[in-house]
């Protein structure tokens, strides 16, 4: 006969399952740090009410139950620091993440037996990601979001994120309480100049892409203007490309059109696309001078 | 509400009628927040602006989504000139640089000294 009450048995069962869910979650972080990661957080699937219809986590894998999302592979100090643009722009991707999720789904599979998908890092034809991983970093306690866009870790500051969507249960992590941003010293800037360091340089009312009031030490009014943050963004890519094309087609001058075509902006944009065949960050000068990472980047 | 207008009567191949572009650029453009304004998602409910979905406005329009979408994508690439995309090269050549020499007070520097001077 059983030593165990039947809601004993249940209770240890209980028990036996939660103490196999950490022990898997400890083994998918230790892989995610041996192998770079600098953040790691479990985002409850069903928390994601704010994604638009077709966006959540169960829209990509049916019975889906957690959202798992890595970030790292942050630009080097050095990178920062560096006096050209365009280095950022080689050195800096999110294809490190992306495979480290796909290593990741791989063990959940094969080890564990649970479904898994790595979100996609591209969009979708409308232009829209598979899934918001900001919004996963979020729910998972990954760091809080930016007014310039990119979440903010407390401790790394920017980095490149990848999720990863499963039908294996793990303990989750919470958002965390306290934003990153606005940082302290923008508060103090703004309070005083009605500008931060991110809407300084890039001031939607100035040409650029952002804007935003703080009260009682949190945006509010956020505006972000995302076609000319694209134009920044995708600067030498596949919108120049399209633009450039459509500009030539249309130019009768032949003369002209050999300018354009043999342009600087053209031409780049060629490099561009076939240095790789993923999705390449183009400008940084928001959280270039961003409070938030900038400490995380100070060396001699 | 009147049906909705198809791909096929929008005489939409894998590209949009450009009469059918025109028509409904400017007003999917505004319904779609394509400038944004409290949009992100960590904003709470009550006082976020999240646009409306290719669906919602289709639904208002009278348009399929597919349309709605095709005519956003489109829209969204015209918005600024290929002008816009020479002038970001100057943009992060001059903020780099600035950076590079001056770190974050290539942007703080005016407040840092505003209060200096009041302390």
């Amino acid at each position: 006969m059983s030593r165990w009450k039947t809601g004993e048995k249940t209770e240890m069962k209980d028990i036996r399952e939660k103490s196999d869910k950490v022990k898997i979650r400890l083994t998918l972080e230790e892989l995610a740090f041996n192998s770079g990661a600098l953040v790691f957080g479990v985002a409850d699937a069903l928390k994601f009410k704010a994604a638009p219809d077709g966006y959540r986590p169960s829209d990509l894998l049916p019975g889906a139950k957690s959202v798992i999302v890595l970030g790292g592979a942050k630009p080097k100090s050095g990178d920062w620091a560096a006096t050209d643009f365009r280095h950022m722009e080689l050195s800096s991707t999110n294809d490190r993440i992306t495979g480290l999720c796909m290593r990741l789904s791989n063990l959940i599979e094969r080890k564990f037996g649970y479904y898994a998908v790595t979100v996609p890092p591209g969009v979708d034809e409308g232009q829209k990601p598979f899934l918001n991983i900001s919004l996963a970093a979020e729910l998972a306690g990954c760091g809080t979001s930016s007014l310039a866009g990119p979440i903010l870790s407390p401790k790394h500051g920017f980095v490149y994120l990848g999720a990863l969507i499963t039908t294996l249960e793990l303990p989750f992590d919470q958002p965390l309480n306290e934003p990153s941003c606005p940082a302290p010293e923008c508060i103090d800037m703004y309070n005083s100049n009605k500008v931060t360091p991110c809407t300084k340089v890039c001031n939607i009312e100035d040409g650029g892409c952002l804007g935003g009031k703080i009260k009682n030490g949190q945006w509010e009014d956020r505006v972000y203007d995302v076609a000319k943050c694209t134009s920044r963004v995708y600067n030498h890519w596949i919108p120049t490309f399209q633009k450039v094309l459509e500009d030539t087609l249309e130019e009768d001058d032949l003369e002209l059109r050999r300018m354009k075509i043999n342009s600087s902006l053209f031409t780049r944009t060629l490099w561009s696309m076939t240095y790789s065949n993923i999705s390449q960050g183009q400008c940084f000068e928001c959280i270039r001078v961003c409070p938030v990472d900038e400490r995380t980047r100070k060396l001699r | 509400m009147r049906e909705p207008e198809s791909c096929d009567e929008a005489n939409m191949n894998y590209y949009i009628d450009p009469e059918v572009y025109k028509k409904y650029k400017e007003q999917i453009l505004e319904m779609s927040q394509s400038v944004q304004i409290n949009y992100a998602e960590n904003i709470p409910p009550e006082k976020r602006k999240p646009g409306f979905s290719d669906q919602q406005i289709g639904e208002k329009l009278g348009l399929d989504p597919s349309v709605v979408r095709e005519i956003r994508c489109v829209a969204e690439r015209d918005y600024y000139t290929l002008d816009e995309w020479q002038k970001a090269i100057e943009f992060k050549d001059q903020a780099c640089r600035e950076y590079a020499v001056k770190g974050v007070s290539s942007v703080t520097k005016k407040y840092l000294l505003k209060r200096k001077a009041k302390d």
